[in-house]
């Protein structure tokens, strides 16, 4: 089981405390492959890419709009 | 391999657009905060480091110029994509559009093609005022030479801006930025799709019939497709049975797919964001008045944006806009009342 989970440094949390998720590029429960972008965040007008970090089945923790920072485990990915 | 990718429609256009850059060398983008920003609606995102400034190329402010320079990079041998930041900012480029893109392949006696794709976002709804909110569609598709889609969904999308870049005409791709799936702004979950990851085309000219009815015909394209979704889906509750056609492309317009659906429900509501008068929606009547009256149980209603400059104000620009409820109100007004 991996977790899918919001990098450090990705922006500068100093300015800007939390961002949202965007979108998920996968339904809950879609397989997935390792290095596939499946979701998107957004800290004011900038987005990042959150890839996946393997392959297997996702469960999503964290839906669109959720606030979430660095270290926040916005999904799970098991092995299908 | 089925994809279960959901992906928007920005994340579409930019993924055609790389695969056709890949695929051919000829292919190149250009226009205001394409490159670096990798543009304001995200059609051009992650472009420029996949491909480099050499193929992602930022300009100045100064439509004219370097749509102009498009025409010429087309009939040259190239195959410019140009972003129209705002549809709203047409008139400062106008001519390089209809005089040069639009009617040198005819002024060359057919020796000159212009194979240019322009992309330009439309549509209003989240209070960008008079210069930056208008669809405009038909202000392209009046003007003959350029074939001019709007697709209202990210399947559509990517495979609507394939056969653009391929196609040897200019090609007008209006796409709507309450449709994109911008994370800072509110956009309809439906205009999201699974879109696979290879390359496919999607033919000019043939409507998408997105629910089948036999009450009421209700034809839309862009954002007011999924505003006519939303009625059918209102109407259902009601009894009323309504077919809804989301054009995709409206030159060409497929017209014969249009007049079967009206031969069998009899009455027909044409949506559209862009200005009542002179419009896509008296087109599409216009059609079916050609074609033959008889086939219509009660007259035919449009429901466009009325012949005002779009408001800034909040209320104002709602009260103006196409909605769910005109579309419904106008479909009961056409239905014989059922005795309650």
């Amino acid at each position: 089981m991996s977790e899918v989970r919001i990098p450090d440094g990705l922006w500068d949390t100093g300015r800007i405390p939390e961002a949202i998720v965007a979108n998920w590029f996968y339904a809950d429960g879609s397989d997935v492959t390792e290095g596939a972008t499946i979701a998107e965040v957004m800290a004011e007008k900038t987005s990042y890419d959150i890839g996946a970090p393997d392959s297997g089945r996702l469960t999503i923790l964290v839906p669109k709009d959720g606030v979430v920072t660095p270290g926040t485990v916005i999904g799970r990915i098991e092995p299908a | 391999m089925q994809s279960n990718r959901v992906l928007t429609i920005s994340r579409a256009m930019a993924e055609a657009i790389g695969q056709e850059m890949k695929r051919d060398e000829r292919v190149f983008v250009m226009g205001e905060d394409i490159a670096t920003y990798g543009g304001i609606f995200g059609a051009t995102t992650g472009l420029l480091d996949e491909f480099g400034e050499e193929r992602v190329r930022d300009t100045p402010i100064s439509e004219t110029g370097f749509i102009g320079a498009g025409v010429g990079a087309a009939m040259a041998g190239m195959r410019p994509i140009v972003e129209l930041m705002f549809v709203d900012f047409y008139g400062v480029c106008m001519d390089a559009i209809s005089n040069l893109a639009a009617k040198n392949i005819y002024f060359s006696g057919g020796n000159c093609t212009v194979p240019m794709v322009l992309m330009t976002a439309t549509g209003g709804g989240y209070n960008d005022a008079g210069q930056h909110s208008q669809a405009l569609h038909a202000t392209f598709a009046h003007l003959p030479g350029m074939k001019v889609v709007a697709p209202s969904n990210a399947y559509d999308a990517k495979g609507l801006m394939i056969s653009a870049i391929r196609d040897d005409s200019p090609v007008i791709f209006m796409f709507h930025k309450g449709l994109q799936g911008l994370a800072w702004m509110d956009w309809p979950e439906t205009a999201a799709a699974v879109v696979p990851e290879d390359a496919y085309e999607i033919p000019f000219g043939k409507a998408n019939v997105l629910r089948e009815g036999k009450d009421v015909t209700i034809v839309a394209l862009s954002m007011m497709v999924h505003r006519a979704m939303e009625a059918a889906g209102e109407l259902a509750k009601e009894g009323v049975d309504a077919e809804v056609i989301d054009l995709r492309t409206l030159v060409p317009l497929d017209r014969e797919t249009v007049i079967a659906s009206v031969k069998k429900t009899g009455r027909l509501i044409v949506v559209d964001e862009d200005y009542s008068s002179y419009g896509m929606t008296a087109e599409i009547i216009a059609s079916i008045a050609e074609e033959d009256p008889a086939m219509l149980k009660a007259p035919p209603k449009r429901i466009a944006y009325p012949d005002i400059p779009v408001p800034y104000s909040r209320p104002m620009e709602n009260f103006a806009l196409p909605d769910a409820q005109k579309i419904m109100a106008a479909a009961r007004a056409m239905l014989p009342r059922v005795a309650a």
